[in-house]
């Protein structure tokens, strides 16, 4: 331990306001309850937007419904607060209109994996280039605290109130096995660690899955806690090899400690990259992609 | 078809001539729960073959020469399976079978397939070139080829032809007959009736060229482009020239879809007079049976429109019970008439 | 002379049944004659399911098929044998003479072929061996025979079969060789010319091309016109077609097709595409349909323009899937949860489906909502000669764009204008950075369910789209018949329309004074046009191929004079007949009157 340096309010405040992030925050402010891991996610998005240099009429978030689904209202770009369970076929849509665009997908763990989990497997097989952000706080949120398909075993709920005796999903096997092309886990605790690793899944190209653990402070006081979480979580071994998807499948074994990095990459085509080759084949003409503002248009 | 219950008495009726009809109808009256079908070569209904000359007369539409319409047949629940070629009866199974391999059973059987143009074995070749006039398709196939005030050549004759001469005289067409011995078949003429025969049928406009029948007979030929459309050659060397060659050589039973039935067969179905074959559930009539004359001691033909009704109407009491024999309904002679006409009992009809 | 002659061609899936219709529809478009048609395949993918090619050739428009068929053509006589009765007094029945197996009594057409019928036995198994030394070609036989019959010129079939093979060279000159056979054998057969064809009556515009070409097909047609950007489907039927055809002229034109995981994620991205300012659509039946209730209200809260083509079909749930029936009604009008007001259209010919099809996109982009256009199971497959223009019906683009934005000023999405249409920004636009949401929300699109703000933003959902009723070049409703009073008006829509006007038809033959009305534009309703037309009925009638009568409950609930219903659910067309009989009733005119008559 060195100096302690003291920070000064005025001092944080001008540094924020120079570096743009400001630019990428709406006026609007979270509904979020006081201490939810989520403003660190909506900080560390506005950031990596801002750190990408992406123009904000240029990004597009998609959110389905939930405490997390909130999301496109804090940020100064297009959004689009859809359905409970379709960020991911919307965001699709969007993507495939206009390759341009920068598409962030958001929600949380029930949106994702109870109600929308039919759509996960799709979107990563077909490597959209999308980047989706799943927070995980292992709880219905908004509707006040019931099971989610990623709460503990024996977690008491007012919808299971002897208990939770189903057993979670594990995310990140699934995504590894849906042949997702970017996988990687952050913690809402480690915001600095978040803000790179969504620039890393941003400047992807295809289809990045970051799960995001948090905590809901208002109705987990006893599983998913920042305390909890700030013990188990641990970093993926130095010598990981973000190319094996094998050794991605084992560290995500690991719930009971979760790793955070990045647990695998590739580069393969995307669902664009694909549709394209198919006008190819057709002898169509592809629009240009640079270009593609505000949409692409087909030739009539 | 196969309205009535299985249960139901299936009475099978090959042909559909006067005499199959009249025997369908008559099986209708007689026994009205049982199940009448009828197999017939034609496509068309029962229909007027007496009246096809009336081609030359305007009527080409083949409803103008149907008997009843089609309401008829489904109001008396008779069936009518028409295009249908018997290939095969099996009298012990009681099973007919069609060329298609389709199984019929039937509980009784009445042939009436009548008999078609017979053909002498030395014109066989020429049969491409010739006409027929026994159906409605062969009559309208003749009359587009023959022109107006066209020429027909009738070799041969028989009084199906000779109708048909009438009738093309009427209509302003040249008949040329190469007579010979089937001239006025079915009627037997002698030698001494024949020369005034032959002189009124030259009166009413047929020339007749007596004595170059079949034997006389070279060869037939299609006319020259322009020309008319056939040549008829005479081995002495001389020849004919027509728009249509027409054979009338008389009728032979069509009676080959029995081979295989074990019903006795000579030229036709032998029947007793009471028009059953050889096998209790098998009867026949019209054309196509030859029936036993106690008079005669002989199996043998008899001809005309009313005699072929009556043979079918026999037939289908006789099936319901009856054991009425036959007796003949009309006389069989030829006439030349005050006029001067030839009149033969077998072109009267109804 | 008046040609007007309707063949089915009936036969098990394999025979090539349906090969043998679109080569006849297409050497008969190509002669010149209108045609309508309608196919029914089997559920089954292969096997022994039931196959029937139905086409009505006529020299003036029809408007439906027939009830009774001219002539039957049979490729499998198990499937035609139950349609043996459908063929007219004197039409002809063409069937395979002999078998190759043992049958029992009536297992051959020809037992079934009623005595006023014509039987025309061919040997078409042995005339496709003889001529291409297989049995693939009966259904071409069959169809050189039926050319012959007729006397249909043999070059225009020669042309079709040309085009039907173009990339299978092989398969072309069996094809060949096999309708020669046929042909050649009509040549040698009698003909008992019932069945006659006139001359063909040109109506080709300058320009125009006609196309043999189903209520699908046409769909796809309009929305190519329309320029569709994007696609998003799962198959199902009766509407996969129109995704299979899309999927291979999409990518020709530079757009993009996607197959989804489910009819949620087809509605889910397509409305995400119309966000990003493509035109966008997907298709489905009734349980597809079902599935996306949700989606299509956020389409309409949201205020995203989508297009969803909907082919009905014989329902509830699984239902009879290849069985038309028009009971979705309801369902595209009023489902989903919420007042969420759409636009639905619904075509009655294959015409009407082109223009439904471009048009529908205009629409969405110009009011701002998802329009479903329905169609059933029975237009989808029908085939109709079609009139295409020389240039596209169709507005390229119908989006209402945001000014430039002042200083300090925030761009509002939903605007409450005079219209009730907001400007719509698209992502990519520079200063439009906007959320659109699910949730009652304000002009900004921020959330909010202050009482007033709903009222407010509900009025405008519903209000807006009465423009559509004003929409330019689009027939939202049309009177047929007789002009002014009249004893009797039939009102309808979708295919069955088809069926109303050939008995309005029939029925001022008969002397009765009548008029048919289409409705296209369901939602909204065109109450006025409607109405007016009612109050010159004395009686007004509403066939429909559903029990509850669901066209008549939406017309009632926007005209309260009472109507008679005719409502069938045979899983098919609606018989003329049917229809012309109620008239009868409806004008006074009993079977007993009309006979006298």
């Amino acid at each position: 331990m060195g100096d302690i340096k003291p920070v000064y309010l005025e001092e944080k405040l001008r540094e924020v306001e120079e570096s743009g992030r400001l630019d990428y925050r709406s006026k609007t402010l979270p509904t979020w309850c006081p201490g939810c891991g989520y403003f660190s996610i909506v900080e560390a998005v506005a950031a990596s937007l801002c750190e990408l240099n992406i123009p904000n009429e240029n990004a597009v978030m998609v959110s389905g419904i939930g405490c997390s689904s909130r999301f496109p209202f804090f940020v100064n770009t297009y959004g689009f607060h859809t359905l409970h369970g379709r960020a991911l076929p919307v965001a699709t849509g969007v993507k495939t209109a206009n390759d341009a665009l920068t598409v962030v997908a958001v929600g949380g763990d029930g949106d994702g994996f109870a109600i929308g989990g039919g759509h996960v497997p799709h979107a990563a097989r077909r490597n959209v280039d999308i980047t989706y952000l799943l927070f995980d706080n292992g709880i219905y949120g908004l509707t006040k605290g019931q099971t989610s398909p990623t709460s503990a075993i024996g977690f008491r709920t007012p919808t299971s109130p002897y208990d939770n005796p189903d057993r979670p999903l594990n995310p990140l096997m699934m995504l590894l096995s849906y042949g997702a092309s970017w996988v990687g886990q952050a913690y809402a605790g480690r915001p600095d660690h978040l803000h790179k690793m969504i620039t890393q899944a941003m400047s992807h190209r295809g289809f990045s899955y970051l799960h995001i653990l948090s905590p809901c402070v208002t109705f987990d006081k006893t599983h998913r806690t920042y305390s909890n979480l700030g013990v188990q979580v641990r970093d993926l071994p130095a010598d990981h090899d973000p190319s094996d998807r094998l050794a991605a499948l084992r560290e995500a074994m690991h719930d009971e400690t979760p790793a955070l990095g990045l647990y695998f990459r590739e580069e393969r085509p995307t669902l664009g990259d694909a549709l394209d080759g198919l006008v190819e084949k057709a002898g169509g003409e592809v629009a240009a992609k640079a270009t593609a503002k505000p949409a692409r248009k087909a030739r009539r | 078809m196969a309205e009535t219950a299985k249960s139901a008495r299936h009475h099978v009726v090959v042909g559909s001539g006067v005499a199959g009809f009249q025997a369908a109808e008559t099986l209708r009256e007689r026994d009205p729960d049982s199940r009448i079908t009828i197999l017939t070569l034609s496509r068309l209904l029962f229909y007027k073959r007496y009246d096809l000359p009336k081609v030359f007369r305007g009527s080409r539409d083949w409803r103008e020469f149907l008997v009843h319409p089609a309401e008829f047949y489904r109001d008396r629940r008779i069936g009518m399976r028409r295009a249908s070629h018997v290939a095969n009866v099996d009298s012990r199974r009681k099973v007919i079978t069609l060329d298609h391999k389709e199984e019929i059973r039937f509980d009784t059987l009445l042939v009436a397939s009548g008999g078609r143009a017979y053909l002498p074995e030395e014109l066989a070749e020429f049969r491409p070139l010739m006409h027929n006039f026994g159906s409605y398709e062969d009559a309208i196939t003749m009359a587009k080829a023959l022109p107006e005030r066209g020429h027909a050549i009738m070799l041969g004759g028989d009084m199906i032809g000779l109708d048909l001469a009438r009738t093309l005289i009427d209509t302003q067409h040249r008949v040329t007959l190469v007579a010979g011995p089937h001239t006025f078949w079915p009627h037997e003429v002698g030698e001494s009736e024949r020369p005034a025969l032959v002189a009124t049928l030259e009166k009413m406009g047929i020339e007749v060229i007596e004595g170059a029948d079949t034997g006389g007979i070279a060869s037939i030929e299609q006319g020259a482009r322009g020309f008319s459309a056939r040549r008829v050659l005479f081995k002495d060397g001389t020849e004919i020239a027509g728009d249509v060659v027409m054979p009338f050589f008389g009728l032979m039973p069509s009676v080959e879809f029995m081979l295989g039935s074990g019903v006795d067969i000579e030229r036709g179905l032998l029947v007793s007079p009471g028009l059953r074959t050889t096998d209790e559930s098998i009867y026949a009539a019209g054309d196509v049976c030859q029936i036993w004359s106690d008079a005669e001691r002989r199996y043998r033909f008899y001809y005309g429109w009313k005699n072929v009704r009556a043979m079918g109407d026999l037939a289908a009491r006789n099936i319901t019970g009856s054991s009425d024999p036959w007796v003949p309904a009309q006389d069989e002679k030829l006439h030349i008439s005050g006029d001067g006409r030839i009149q033969s009992p077998f072109w009267e009809y109804e | 002379m008046a040609t007007d002659i309707q063949i089915s061609i009936v036969g098990s899936a394999g025979d090539g049944t349906i090969a043998a219709g679109e080569i006849l529809r297409s050497a008969l478009a190509g002669m010149g004659y209108k045609v309508i048609s309608f196919d029914v395949y089997p559920p089954e993918i292969r096997g022994f399911g039931k196959c029937i090619a139905r086409m009505r050739i006529t020299t003036e428009q029809a408007y439906s098929l027939k009830n009774k068929s001219d002539v039957l053509i049979s490729l499998d006589d198990s499937h035609a044998i139950p349609h043996a009765g459908e063929v007219r007094e004197c039409g002809a029945v063409i069937y395979e003479r002999g078998s190759i197996v043992q049958l029992p009594e009536g297992g051959h057409i020809s037992a079934h072929i009623g005595p006023g019928q014509l039987p025309y036995p061919v040997p078409i198994r042995e005339l496709s061996e003889k001529s291409t030394g297989a049995n693939r070609s009966r259904n071409i036989v069959v169809l050189g025979f039926l050319a012959g019959l007729l006397s249909l010129p043999a070059e225009a079939f020669r042309k079709a079969i040309g085009r039907k093979f173009k990339s299978k060279a092989a398969a072309a000159e069996a094809s060949e060789a096999a309708f020669k056979a046929g042909l050649d054998l009509a040549a040698q057969t009698f003909k008992l010319d019932d069945v006659m064809f006139g001359p063909p009556v040109s109506t080709v515009v300058a320009g125009a091309t006609v196309e043999m070409i189903n209520g699908n097909a046409a769909v796809v047609r309009g929305a190519l016109d329309a320029g569709i950007d994007t696609f998003f489907g799962y198959p199902i039927t009766p509407a996969t077609s129109i995704m299979e055809r899309l999927a291979s002229e999409m990518p020709k034109r530079g757009a993009r097709l996607l197959q989804t995981e489910d009819e949620i994620s087809a509605i889910s991205a397509t409305i995400g595409a119309g966000f990003a300012g493509a035109r966008a659509a997907t298709s489905t039946s009734g349980p597809g349909l079902a599935l996306m209730a949700e989606m299509l209200g956020l389409g309409v809260i949201a205020e995203v323009p989508s297009v969803v083509f909907v082919s009905q079909r014989g329902g509830p749930s699984t239902g009879m899937p290849t069985k038309t029936e028009q009971s979705d009604l309801h369902m595209a009008v009023y489902g989903g949860h919420g007042d969420a007001p759409r636009i639905v259209i619904a075509p009655t010919n294959v015409d009407g489906c082109y223009r439904c099809g471009g048009k529908a996109f205009e629409m969405a982009e110009a009011y701002q909502t998802p329009v479903i256009v329905l169609l059933d199971l029975y237009l989808s497959n029908r085939y109709e000669t079609v009139v295409f223009p020389s240039r596209p019906p169709f507005e390229a683009d119908c989006n209402r764009k945001p000014g430039k934005l002042q200083a300090g000023e925030q761009y509002k999405r939903f605007a409450l204008t005079g219209d009730l249409i907001s400007p719509r920004a698209i992502p990519g636009e520079k200063g439009g950075m906007h959320v659109i949401t699910g949730l009652e929300h304000n002009e900004l699109g921020r959330p909010n369910d202050q009482a007033q703000m709903h009222e407010a933003m509900s009025r405008k959902r519903h209000e807006k789209l009465k423009a559509a009723l004003r929409h330019p070049d689009f027939t939202h409703y049309k009177r047929f018949g007789d002009e002014g009073q009249v004893d009797v008006g039939l009102i309808s829509w979708g295919s069955t329309f088809g069926e109303c006007l050939e008995a309005m038809y029939k029925a001022r033959g008969e002397g009765i004074r009548c008029a048919a009305m289409k409705v296209v534009m369901l939602s909204p309703f065109p109450t006025h046009g409607v109405a007016a037309f009612m109050n010159d009925c004395k009686q007004v009638l509403v066939p429909e191929l559903n029990y509850q009568g669901q066209f008549a409950n939406l017309l009632q609930a926007h005209v309260a004079k009472p109507v008679t219903r005719l409502n069938r659910v045979p899983g098919e067309p609606m018989k003329v007949e049917d229809i012309l009989e109620e008239i009868r009733r409806l004008a006074g005119r009993g079977k007993t009157a009309q006979k006298a008559a």
